[in-house]
This record gives C-alpha cells, sequence and structure tokens, in this order.
C-alpha cells in the first residue's frame, strides 16, 4: 500500500488556463485522504524537466512511494512519469477528462472544479489501495518444443535454434518435410517474382535441421500430451516426458474431404482430379489422364460458387451459444457427469474451408498451369475463376502465366462439369467474352480444402482443466486462431504459438515468416516467464491475480470462465492458479462471487473505493445527475482520449474508470454505485460475438452476459436495468463516443430519473 | 440470354499470331481502355477489347471472321494508353497480317511473304525471268550495255556503238514486258477475287446491326461508291483516326499516305496512257486506220521529252511519292517500341515501295546522264520490283488497298460504319 504520496497538479496544456491549480493543491492537501498526502503541489508544466525534477526530489527528500500526476492521460508521457520500481504511480487525466472535454451545463455552472476533485480522490485512493507487485520467480524451462516438421516446423526449429534456444521436433509421419516435401514446385518464395515456378529446396531444410545439434527431431510420433504451463511444461512425446519452456504449433493442414467437391463433378467424372492429386501427378513423373495418356488440354477450375451453394457464414455454431458446453457441471445428475467426461471433438471441417484456402486456390491453379506448359508444352491450361486472388506481389506471378500463350485465364462462373466421351465439358457463365461458354478438356482439376490439422482433433492434447483442445475454434472453422488482428501467433493457450496453414491458409513464403514470428512469440514467452511478467498482451506485467482461498466457496467460475484456461482445480474445485498461462485480464476477478480475487494493484476494493470517490449530490437539482463509465483499457479508453483531443465535449456528469477488460468488471462495482446513488452506470468494452475484438477474447462477451444477471438484481431492488448498459465501441469510434456518452446520460434523467436509492 | 459458345482454344493460332506482330497480346487483362479511347469503334460491340480476348483464347473462327479488323486504321491511341502495354493496335494490325496470309490462294506465298526468310524466292522468280531476257538480248544486240537508234520506218531501235540508253531496247516492250506483266496483273486479279471471295464469305456470319431511322440498306455497289468517295480519295475514317492530341507525325501520316495514293494513280495514268498508246498504235496500224494509230503511237512513245504532260504527270507522281514515302517512314522510324511495332509486313511494303520509286527516278536519271553502266542494272531492279509489288500484292499489306475498300464496302452496307454522307 502506498502510503506516503505526493500529488501534482499539472498547469499545462489548457489545465491551469481553466482550474485554478493552486487551490486543487490545497484541496488535496487538507482533504479527506491529506492523512496519505505528504507532498500536494501544482506545476506550470509537470513534464517538463523542471517539473519532473521537482518530483524526483521530493521523492528523494520525503521518502515517497507514490506519485498521483494529475496531468493528462496515462497513454501520454508514461515514458516521463516513471520513478523507479519502489515508487507506485497514478495519473489523473485532468486533460482529457476535465478540461478538454468539458461541456458547460448553465443549470448547474461550474461543473469543471468538481469533476477535477472527484477524479484527484479517485486517484489518490487508488493508489492508497495498491501495491507493488511480487511475482514468484522460479525456474524455467528453455527448451521450444516445435510439434510438425513441415516447411514451417522445420524453419520454426531452425529460428529458434540460431537464437540459442533448444529444440524438440516432433513429426508425425516418419520423415521430415511435411506437405512441402510432396510438393514439385512452388510459385515464387523470393527473388524474381514473375518466375514461372521455383524449387522449394526442402531437402536442404531437412538436411539443416538434422545437422544442427540443438535440434532433437523425434519422428513417427505425436505430442501425446502436455501438461504443465508454460516455462514449466511437461510435454509427453512417444512415452517420453519432456521439459519444454513453449510451443510452436506447426501441424500443418490436410486436404479437404472430396465429398464437398461433387458438385464439380469429382468422384463422376473420371477425368475430374484434386489439385492434391495432380500435384502428386507432377511430382512422381508426369500429368497423366485415367487412360494413362498425355493430356493435350488441361483445364483448373478456380470458381468454387457450385460448391458453396447453401453454405451459410452467419451463424457461429455453438460458440455463440452460452458456454452450456464446459465439461460436467456440477448441478448434472449422475449418469450425465459419466456422459460428459467423455471427451468428442467435433469435426469443423465444411465447404467453407474451399472459400478460406481461394488465395491458394487461386495461386496453386497458376502454378499448375505452369507445370502443364512445362511437363507437357503442347498442351494447353485453362484456368477459370470467379475472383483471381493474387494480392500483393503474386501480381507478377499473374502476370506471367497470363503472358503464356498456352494458359488461357478466364472469370467465369461455372455451372456444370460434365463428362463428353474422353473428354470432360466444363460450363462456365459471365466469362470474359460476354456468352456462356463450353470448354472440353482432358483432365480437370479442381481445388483442394485448406483444412487445419485441430479441425478435427485436439492436436496439443492439453492436461488443462478446461480440457485438451483449443476453445472455441468453431468461430474460425477450426483454425487455430483467437485474435488475427492483433496477436498473428496468439492461441487461446498461452505458450502456444500457431504458425503455417495450421493458423491459415498460406503459401510456403509465409509459413517461413509466420515459423519466424511464432518462434519469437515462443521465446518471448519463456523470457517472459521466467522474469515472472506477462507475455501478452499485457507484455510485461508484473502483477497476477491473487487469492484468498479462505474465503473460496468452490463455485468454479473462475476455472470455468478463464478465456486461456489459466486455472486448474484440485478435486474440491479450489482454484490452482498457473501464473505463466495467465494474461491478466482479470477475468477471474470479475467472475468471483464472493470477490476473493485481486491483483495487487488492480482490485475489487481499490476500484470499488475509486467509484465511491465519486461525489453525488443528494438530489438531482442539488447538483445534476451522476454516471459511472467503466471503459476498457484496450479500445474504449483510447477512444475517449482521441476524442477528446479532437475538441469533442460529453455531459460533465459522467466519471470514467479505466479497467482491464470488461471481464474484470465485478458486480460489486455495479452495486456499489448505485447504492451509492449513481444515476446510471456504462460499460465500454470491445465487440463481442463472432467477431470478437476483446484482447482477451471472451472478457467483453462475458460482462454482457453477467450484466443481465446484474440488471435482473437491480430490477428485484426498484432500480431501473436500464440503469446499466454495455456499448461495444471500437477504436476508431471516437467520433460517436461522445454521442454514446450524452445519449446514456440524457435517457437515465430524462426516462428514469434519479436513482431511487440517492440520498440514503 | 447468350448463347453457349463452344471455346476450344487453339494454341498453334495464338503462337502464329504472336509471330505476324502480336506478340504481347497475352498481357491484355480486360479493362477496356482501348475500346473507349479508339476514335473510331462503333458504341455497339466495340473493338478492340473484344478482338484482344478472342486472340487471347486462340478463337480462330472469330477473329478470321471479323470485320473490325479493317475498321482500324491503326493510329496506335489505344496501345497508347494501354495500363499493361498489350498493344492491341499491334494486334489488329497482326490481324490483318493474317489475312493478307491466309486470304488468298497459294498459301506457299502468303508463307513466304510474312517472314524475311521468304524474300529470296519471291525475288528470284522476276530476278530469273528478267536476268534470262537481259542475256538472250544482249546476245542479240551484241551488248551486256546497249545504246541506240530509233529506226522510224521499221518501228524499231536499232544497236549503234554511240546511241542512247533506250531500256525499251534491252528489254522490248512488245515480247517481254508488256506480256509478263500483263500476265502478272492478271494473276493479281484472279487472285484478289479468290481474296475478296472468302472475304466476303466470311463477313456473312458478321452479324447485321440494326440502325433506328435506316429505311433499307445500301447496295453494295452504293456503297462501294460511297467508299471510294469518302474513304479512298478522302479518306475520312483515316483522317478521324486520331486522338484529341495527336502529334505532328500522326497527322502527317494520313497525308503522306494519302499523297502516295495519289501519286500511285498517278502512275498508274500514266502507265495507261502509254500502253494504250503503243498497243492502241499498234491496233489501229495493224486496222489499217494508219493516220490516227501514227498519233495514238506518239502519245505513248518511250522515252518521251520532259514536256509532255504524260511525263510531267509521271514526274508529279515520283515527287508526291516519294514525299509520301517520307512522311510514312518518319513516323515508322519514330515510333516507341514500348507502344507500336512495326512488323515484317509493314517493313517490306515500305522498303519496296521505296526500290520502285528509287530504281524508277534513278533509272531516268542514269538514262538522261548516260551512265549506261548504273542506268541498265537500276531498270533491272524497278523491274523486279515492280513484279513483285504486283505479283504479289494480294499477300502483301499493299492488299488493304481491295481488302479494305470491300470490308469498308460491307461494313457500310451492313450498317457497321456509316455511309460518308451520314458522318
Amino acid at each position: 500500500m502506498a502510503e506516503k504520496l505526493g500529488v501534482y497538479i499539472c498547469g499545462g496544456c489548457d489545465i491551469g488556463a481553466n482550474l485554478d491549480v493552486d487551490a486543487l493543491a490545497q484541496f488535496v492537501a487538507g482533504g479527506k485522504h491529506s492523512a496519505a498526502v505528504t507532498v500536494a503541489k501544482a506545476n506550470p508544466v509537470l513534464c517538463s524537466p523542471e517539473g519532473k525534477a521537482e518530483i524526483e526530489a521530493d521523492i528523494a527528500a520525503q521518502g515517497l512511494d507514490g506519485v498521483v500526476c494529475c496531468a493528462c492521460t496515462p497513454r501520454a508521457k508514461w515514458d516521463v512519469f516513471r520513478f523507479g520500481e519502489k515508487v507506485q504511480v497514478e495519473r489523473v487525466s485532468l486533460r482529457e477528462h476535465c478540461v478538454w472535454s468539458f461541456q458547460d451545463d448553465p443549470a448547474f455552472p461550474g461543473q469543471m472544479e468538481v469533476i477535477a476533485k472527484d477524479y484527484i480522490n479517485m486517484g489518490v485512493s487508488k493508489l492508497t489501495k495498491s501495491r507493488i507487485p511480487a511475482p514468484e520467480i522460479t525456474e524455467s524451462y528453455k527448451t521450444v518444443l516445435v510439434v510438425g516438421g513441415g516447411y514451417a516446423g522445420l524453419n520454426a526449429a531452425l529460428n529458434a535454434a540460431s537464437l540459442g534456444y533448444p529444440v524438440v521436433l516432433v513429426e508425425k509421419a516418419d520423415t521430415l518435410g511435411g506437405k512441402a516435401a510432396t510438393m514439385y514446385k512452388s510459385f515464387p518464395l523470393s527473388g524474381s517474382f514473375g518466375d514461372k515456378t521455383q524449387e522449394i529446396g526442402v531437402k536442404e531444410l531437412i538436411a539443416e535441421v538434422q545437422a544442427n545439434d540443438k535440434i532433437k527431431v523425434i519422428t513417427g510420433t505425436t505430442v501425446e500430451s502436455l501438461a504443465g504451463a508454460p516455462a514449466k511444461y511437461k510435454a509427453t512425446i512417444g512415452g517420453t516426458v519432456y521439459e519444454i519452456g513453449a510451443v510452436v504449433m506447426a501441424t500443418g493442414w490436410v486436404p479437404g474431404k472430396t465429398k464437398f467437391l461433387a458438385p464439380l463433378g469429382y468422384g463422376k467424372v473420371k477425368n475430374v482430379v484434386t489439385s492434391a492429386e495432380f500435384e502428386a501427378m507432377a511430382k512422381n513423373g508426369g500429368i497423366k489422364t485415367a487412360e494413362g495418356k498425355a493430356p493435350t488440354s488441361v483445364a483448373f477450375i478456380v470458381d468454387t460458387s457450385l460448391l458453396m451453394k447453401g453454405v451459410n457464414y452467419d451463424a457461429c455454431g455453438a460458440a455463440c451459444a452460452a458456454p452450456e458446453d464446459m465439461p460436467c457441471k456440477e448441478d448434472q445428475p449422475a449418469e450425465a457427469a459419466d456422459e460428459c467426461e467423455v471427451f468428442t471433438y467435433e469435426d469443423k471441417e465444411s465447404a467453407k474451408h474451399l472459400a478460406y484456402s481461394s488465395e491458394l486456390t487461386s495461386l496453386v491453379a497458376l502454378k499448375q498451369a505452369n507445370y502443364v506448359r512445362e511437363l507437357a508444352p503442347d498442351a494447353m491450361a485453362y484456368v477459370i475463376y470467379d475472383h483471381m486472388m493474387v494480392p500483393g506481389i503474386n501480381e507478377k506471378y499473374y502476370q506471367t502465366a497470363q503472358d503464356d500463350p498456352g494458359i488461357m485465364l478466364t472469370k467465369g462462373t461455372v455451372t456444370s462439369v460434365e463428362e463428353a466421351g474422353s473428354e470432360v465439358v466444363i460450363k462456365a457463365k459471365n466469362t470474359l467474352i460476354g456468352d456462356d461458354i463450353a470448354i472440353s478438356a482432358d483432365l480437370v482439376v479442381v481445388p483442394t480444402a485448406i483444412v487445419p490439422t485441430t479441425a478435427a482433433d485436439p492436436t496439443m492434447n492439453f492436461v488443462y482443466r478446461q480440457g485438451p483442445a483449443f476453445p472455441d475454434l468453431d468461430l474460425f472453422d477450426g483454425f487455430a486462431d483467437s485474435n488475427y488482428i492483433c496477436f498473428p501467433y496468439e492461441t487461446r493457450r498461452t505458450g502456444v504459438y500457431a504458425a503455417g496453414c495450421v493458423r491459415q491458409p498460406m503459401g510456403l513464403g509465409l509459413a517461413a515468416e509466420d515459423a519466424a514470428g511464432a518462434a519469437l512469440k515462443a521465446i518471448q514467452c519463456i523470457e517472459s516467464a521466467n522474469r515472472g511478467v506477462s507475455v501478452h498482451p499485457r507484455s510485461g506485467d508484473l502483477s497476477f491475480p491473487e487469492f484468498n482461498f479462505m474465503r473460496c466457496t468452490q463455485c468454479k467460475r473462475c476455472t470455468e470462465e478463464c478465456p486461456f484456461g489459466a486455472l486448474d482445480d484440485d478435486e474440491k474445485g479450489t482454484p490452482m492458479p498457473n501464473p505463466t498461462r495467465c494474461r491478466r485480464c482479470g477475468t477471474c476477478m470479475g467472475a468471483c462471487p464472493e470477490r476473493v480475487i485481486s491483483f495487487a494493484n488492480y482490485g475489487i476494493d481499490q476500484i470499488g473505493s475509486a467509484i465511491k470517490e465519486v461525489k453525488v449530490p443528494d438530489t438531482l437539482d442539488a447538483g445534476g445527475p451522476r454516471v459511472i463509465i467503466l471503459a476498457c483499457e484496450n479500445d474504449a479508453y483510447p477512444a475517449l482520449d482521441m476524442a477528446a483531443m479532437r475538441g469533442r465535449s460529453w455531459s460533465p456528469y459522467v466519471r470514467f474508470l479505466s479497467v482491464r477488460c470488461l471481464g474484470s468488471v465485478n458486480a460489486i462495482w455495479v452495486a456499489d454505485a448505485m447504492s451509492k446513488g449513481v444515476d446510471g452506470l456504462l460499460m465500454l468494452g470491445c465487440k463481442y460475438g463472432d467477431d470478437y475484438q476483446c484482447h482477451f477474447v471472451k472478457g467483453s462477451e462475458l460482462c454482457n452476459r453477467r450484466k443481465e444477471n446484474i440488471a435482473e438484481s437491480l430490477g428485484r431492488l426498484g432500480v431501473e436495468p436500464e440503469r446499466v448498459e454495455q456499448y461495444e465501441v471500437s477504436i476508431d469510434m471516437y467520433d460517436k463516443v461522445p454521442d454514446m456518452i450524452d445519449d446514456f446520460v440524457s435517457n437515465i434523467v430524462n426516462n428514469f430519473g434519479p436513482n431511487p436509492f440517492k440520498g440514503y | 440470354m447468350s448463347n453457349t459458345v463452344k471455346v476450344q482454344p487453339d494454341l498453334k493460332f495464338v503462337k502464329e499470331l504472336q509471330a505476324v506482330g502480336g506478340d504481347s497480346l497475352k498481357k491484355c487483362y480486360q479493362c477496356a481502355t482501348c475500346s473507349v479511347v479508339c476514335p473510331l469503334s462503333p458504341d455497339d460491340n466495340p473493338y478492340p477489347r473484344k478482338e484482344m480476348v478472342w486472340a487471347q483464347w486462340g478463337l480462330k473462327d472469330r477473329l478470321v471472321n471479323d470485320i473490325d479488323i479493317w475498321l482500324c486504321h491503326n493510329c496506335g491511341t489505344c496501345s497508347d494508353l494501354c495500363p499493361r502495354g498489350a498493344k492491341p493496335g499491334d494486334l489488329l494490325s497482326a490481324l490483318r497480317n493474317m489475312a493478307y496470309r491466309n486470304l488468298a490462294p497459294l498459301p506457299i506465298i502468303g508463307k513466304w511473304m510474312s517472314s524475311s526468310a521468304g524474300m529470296l524466292p519471291l525475288a528470284a522468280i522476276p530476278a530469273l525471268i528478267y536476268g534470262i531476257i537481259w542475256v538472250l538480248m544482249a546476245g542479240k544486240v551484241g551488248s551486256f550495255l546497249p545504246r541506240f537508234e530509233w529506226d522510224a520506218a521499221n518501228h524499231a531501235w536499232i544497236p549503234t556503238a554511240d546511241g542512247k540508253i533506250v531500256f525499251g531496247g534491252l528489254f522490248p516492250g512488245d515480247y517481254t514486258i508488256d506480256p509478263i506483266f500483263m500476265a502478272v496483273f492478271a494473276f493479281m486479279l484472279w487472285a484478289f477475287y479468290a481474296g475478296v471471295r472468302n472475304m466476303i464469305k466470311a463477313f456473312d456470319a458478321q452479324p447485321k446491326t440494326f440502325i433506328v431511322g435506316r429505311k433499307s440498306a445500301p447496295t453494295m455497289l452504293a456503297a462501294f461508291i460511297d467508299t471510294v468517295k469518302y474513304e479512298i480519295l478522302q479518306h475520312t475514317q483515316f483522317n478521324d483516326c486520331n486522338d484529341a492530341d495527336a502529334d505532328e507525325l500522326d497527322v502527317k501520316r494520313a497525308k503522306g499516305h494519302r499523297w502516295l495514293m495519289f501519286a500511285f494513280i498517278a502512275l498508274l495514268i500514266v502507265t495507261g496512257v502509254v500502253a494504250t498508246g503503243h498497243w492502241g498504235g499498234w491496233l489501229l496500224r495493224t486496222l489499217g486506220i494508219t493516220g490516227l494509230g501514227e498519233i495514238v503511237s506518239a502519245i505513248g512513245h518511250t522515252p518521251m521529252p520532259f514536256y509532255h504532260p504524260i511525263k510531267l504527270l509521271a514526274l508529279v507522281g515520283a515527287g508526291l511519292g516519294v514525299y509520301g514515302l517520307v512522311a510514312l517512314t518518319k513516323r515508322r522510324v519514330n515510333l516507341d517500341a514500348a507502344k507500336q511495332s512495326s512488323s515484317w509486313y509493314d517493313w517490306y511494303l515500305i522498303t519496296l515501295v521505296w526500290v520502285v520509286f528509287g530504281t524508277g527516278i534513278g533509272a531516268m536519271v542514269f538514262r538522261v546522264m548516260g551512265a549506261g553502266l548504273l542506268a541498265y542494272p537500276t531498270y533491272y531492279v524497278h523491274l523486279i520490283s515492280v513484279f513483285m509489288l504486283l505479283a504479289y500484292l494480294p499477300w502483301s499489306k499493299l492488299g488493304h488497298l481491295v481488302y479494305r475498300t470491300v470490308a469498308l464496302s460491307y461494313a457500310k452496307k451492313i450498317g457497321r460504319i456509316p455511309m460518308g454522307a451520314d458522318k
């Protein structure tokens, strides 16, 4: 707990021009927290060298252990307002939340000073309830486990080894090389991107891996289980237990099931093959029709519209439903409990995988058209596409194919594929010549879907309370991805980083890049765990959830709701934290009905107390309404800052509190606020649902669900549920968020009036 | 709505097309900039975009039956503005070249005409014919570079040591030049006849355009007269074949082309007068109408003095021809290779016409100077070049004289382009 605080009020950036900063300093020095406040000063420009020197001098002279900087948003000048490991810092955003965004209300003039005083009190209160986190640092394993010996896996192993980390490389097949070893050639991976094809060089890559003494290669087996936590994993591979720091999962893909290709004649028409089969033909001695002849024409169908009929992209399946899929609820009858212990992993493959693979379908069709020209120079290759997807530099590759007189490319929607004598006739509409066309070919190649190995198999076989598989992969149709926008290699299991086609369909060049990225993430994980800090997204965060087990009722909410499966439990249901799996979002803290989970510097009491620092007038007529806004620090809070910086303003009756994630919002905060007479509480968090943007995946979704329960409880107390709302805000909604706030406030005031608890 | 088209791309055809000047056709990505910027292309089914797809796909049937290739006068605007460097203008040129190669009969000539390798046999035929005549006549008159005097009584040239250079003495018109060129001319007409027949047969597959307000389609004759009047004599479409900011060379191209054409017309008149004079006079004299025969013969008597109106016309023709040639050659040399290129057909024709004019003027100059050693060989080359120009006309780029005339007439008839007066 910070006990000797210095409170500094900055007068720069319009603050001094609008507020009497000296009076505020006096207010702090003589106010309710005066016992904890050792120094309270105003400074014309706090972030100036002089301002910082003044703070440092006070720390040295007075032995301050906490500094409250009442200046700008914590997202600015964070590098200036740092005073070493022993001094905690709390930032009060007078500039953004008070001065710049101020909107005068003629009914109650002079609100700016009221706002400033509330925020300063909240800041001081927060700091007095905050401790410096002291993580337990244990010895960690440094070995990187690479699962999958294909192109991505080989590259990842070499990358990790080149940085000095021991590597265990596990390959399911008996030989290394994966899918790349079965390919004839590739589209250009480097250099001249207009080259027709390039050698992949898998043999050289395998030789390099085998020659590397830091890499232990294990073939012909899989990961039977992965137990423990990052930096302390125990991986069972082929019956042997290995000590593993972090994992690169490069288990790749399998060709999609051919049943989805039936509308394109596959299985019915003799000379229709998949691009995977065609690749094998090219690799193993030449392109031949079913009759064993060299074809004079080969048609490649890139357009998959025939296959996509009836495919629904809207629903996200079970992942969108309430989490009733938790294994074995305690209230289930005994016979059902037996049943639910049998783990089943649903196959997530569908025709959609063909659509997801469309970029590769385009590139592979061009590549294989080049095979035709190379291996059968007198043959024509036709490519019928709906969308030729060759992003970026691959445009060059497309142009090269286009220039070849033996490659005919046309846009077209394939309407049928039928056998006609020894040939196959493809009919297509919407072609480049405007007419419907019929084109016959000796051989027709239909696309192969990239289906991630995680679609049908848990793959990593975690020994986690939440089960052996990655959760909610239905959202990504089995691809091991969790938030591709912000954290490309991240999975829902800290310490396991996905690379290559298991993550999303990609070519070899991107897979090699992925391998480097995932290997670096694995190393970052090892090097964070051994320092007791969080890996991501709160990289470097020393805090971790602390459990007061004395009061734990073994309700298991925290263990079930943790989006990252960080908590295991014992037979009684007592949570067993795994700090290295934890991402410090506080979802467990928000979940706990007994409020036994808190962080040293972010806790239930701390935020609850800060809310209570807001001075609520006894009636609306005595000083207007009050609304608490809990803003997610990842998107909503920056959006508010940006709105204020752009000169937007909003109701003077709102008070913001930054939260790590809406998942960390505990119902008690809402109850506290309401019982204190606050008229409304607004939660601003990330988008949730199947295209969620929550940095902690489930936080805003869980909060929304909890809010329903809270609203119900409030209703029982006679408080209108509409007083508590949750809005989705993304970082680019800075132009909309002020209106959202104003509308919420005016709705509360005009339609619901004062909180019935006001004044008690 | 549309019918299913059976597409059977022909790789050989695409390669052939690339060989005759459409080498960048595969670069097209169907943006249709070319059709939009073309100053001549009709709104309905505009060219050259559609030709680009057909060519890329090797749809031979469609391309060889396509009338639109003759509507293009190759200003090169489409190629200039093509974002992909696909040179649609070159493709249409190449398609015309293919037409020169394939429309007329005797495919061997078409093949020889399509590349520089064929030059040798093509030139060897006239070189041999006139070589033999030269050798035989040299034996008869006693010299390879003989000199002559006019024997008015016998209507013949008598070799003498200190006479004049007379080409007609060495290569007698009556027995060598005229019968050969008549045969050549007949051959050419026959080839054109067959070529035009093929062409019209192909055009019959063209869709007919319905034109609002047009009562009935003009007759082929009316369309032909319109074409001669507007497109040949006035170069109406050709003059329109410019973009808004056409450079000087483009403008000179149309002018040069027109003057060169007038030069040929002038020389055609000269040839006609000389032939009529000579053979007409002979015929009249043979029929016993001696007086008139003498006069007619005198009009066509060669070499003519410089004050002779026909001689003057010949000189004016030569002058116009050289002027036109300079304009056309200058433009072709200055073409930006990245935008528009010149094929073998272009260079063959322009070079051959230069040789015809060069040796024609040269032979006259050397003759007047009395330099027999230069005059006779120059005349010999002149004979070869004129032979080549005429005999292979249906297979050469100059074949457009007939093919384009027919195509434009046909296009006017079916309403693909407007009649001259309706423009």
